[in-house]
């Protein structure tokens, strides 16, 4: 449990991050959605509103694991070298990402060179 | 005399095994290694999700995007989960999968509720809100049964579907399957739990630790979750 807090304030947290967690994705699907119809857009406009878009679904989805991981799986709370030991496989995946997204975009070309 | 050694050892030892300590005689990152191999397994299964989101991103992006207008584009999330229960045929983008990750973090909450009361070695308290952790897990499969068998019946195979690119329909069915099927696992680990917590296993064990263990695995569906939602409703 976490140290050096009480009872209370630890039920308290958790039921501020669950808080947190439910007004992230309702801020998605808000956001979603009144791109979708709500706001009316051109086909033009939602096409150049959609990477804004997606970094902004990134970025929330990144603030959500965050508090999953620290508060719910209790990292925050444990010792720095079980955090890091934890989190640092995860760095491999960033180039992981970065590569296979490119070579999806390659293989769209190929496919539209050759047929 | 050297018997009298021998025995001190071997009760030095079984000191030992009963804290818990590595054979090392001190805890590694102060966590038992239950708790540490559980954060090990919850790692390499991390790289089975990210290998298949990862692929589910490059074949994505081998396709023309949904507003190109083109036979095999992928499709919109916002046309393709439109589907609610008992609204007929509304067309309620997203409510639903609203719905069903709603379902998941308050599953995810009653089970950190349940770690706390464990601490406090509270045998009730643990059993209330694991069996209302269970029933969030139950709700979301069958939720995600409802889905599953709305996009079939709409005709959506791993071989085609009718709203675009192919390979959509095998990658959600591979992943949200894939997820799912973790979340059952998670349940059916969660009833055990909660049995063995009504017999009062841990109770005579003196910690009830297997329930954090647990609550790693069923934190870590959550976390998986999030990023399924987000590859296949929202971006």
């Amino acid at each position: 449990m976490a140290t050096g807090i009480t009872h209370e304030e630890s039920i308290r947290r958790v039921y501020r991050v669950c808080g947190i967690l439910a007004i992230v994705t309702a801020v998605e699907i808000i956001a979603a959605l009144a791109h979708y119809s709500w706001l009316g857009l051109s086909v033009e406009a939602q096409i150049a509103s959609k990477l804004p878009l997606n970094v902004l679904f990134i970025v929330l989805s990144a603030a959500k694991a965050y508090y999953i991981m620290s508060e719910f799986m209790h990292l925050r709370y444990e010792l720095k070298p079980l955090t890091i030991s934890v989190m640092a496989p995860f760095l491999f995946l960033i180039w992981a990402i970065i590569a296979f997204s490119y070579e999806g975009v390659s293989w769209l070309q190929l496919r539209n060179w050759f047929g | 005399m050297a018997d009298t050694a021998i025995n001190a050892l071997a009760e030095h030892q079984a000191a030992q095994s009963t804290e818990e300590l590595w054979s090392g005689g001190q805890e590694p990152v102060k966590a038992s290694y239950g708790k540490l191999m559980m954060w090990y397994f919850l790692i390499s299964d991390t790289f089975t999700f990210a290998g298949f989101l990862i692929a589910y991103a490059a074949i994505r992006f081998a396709h023309p995007t949904a507003s190109s207008g083109e036979w095999n584009a992928w499709p919109d999330p916002n046309e393709v989960f439109s589907a609610t229960p008992l609204t007929g045929h509304a067309k309620l983008p997203l409510i639903f999968v609203t719905f069903m990750t709603f379902t998941l973090i308050v599953s995810s909450v009653t089970m950190v509720r349940a770690v706390q009361e464990g601490t406090r070695m509270n045998r009730k308290g643990v059993m209330f809100w694991m069996f209302w952790t269970i029933i969030g897990g139950i709700v979301f499969v069958g939720s995600q049964a409802w889905e599953w068998t709305h996009l079939i019946h709409e005709g959506m195979t791993p071989t085609g579907n009718p709203f675009g690119a192919a390979a959509f329909g095998a990658l959600f069915f591979l992943i949200t399957g894939f997820h799912g099927a973790h979340v059952t696992v998670g349940i059916i680990i969660n009833m055990i739990v909660l049995f063995q917590t009504w017999i009062g296993t841990y109770e005579r064990r003196g910690h009830y630790e297997m329930i954090e263990k647990v609550g790693l695995y069923w934190h870590f569906v959550d976390l998986v979750w999030v990023y399924v939602f987000m590859a296949f409703y929202l971006l």
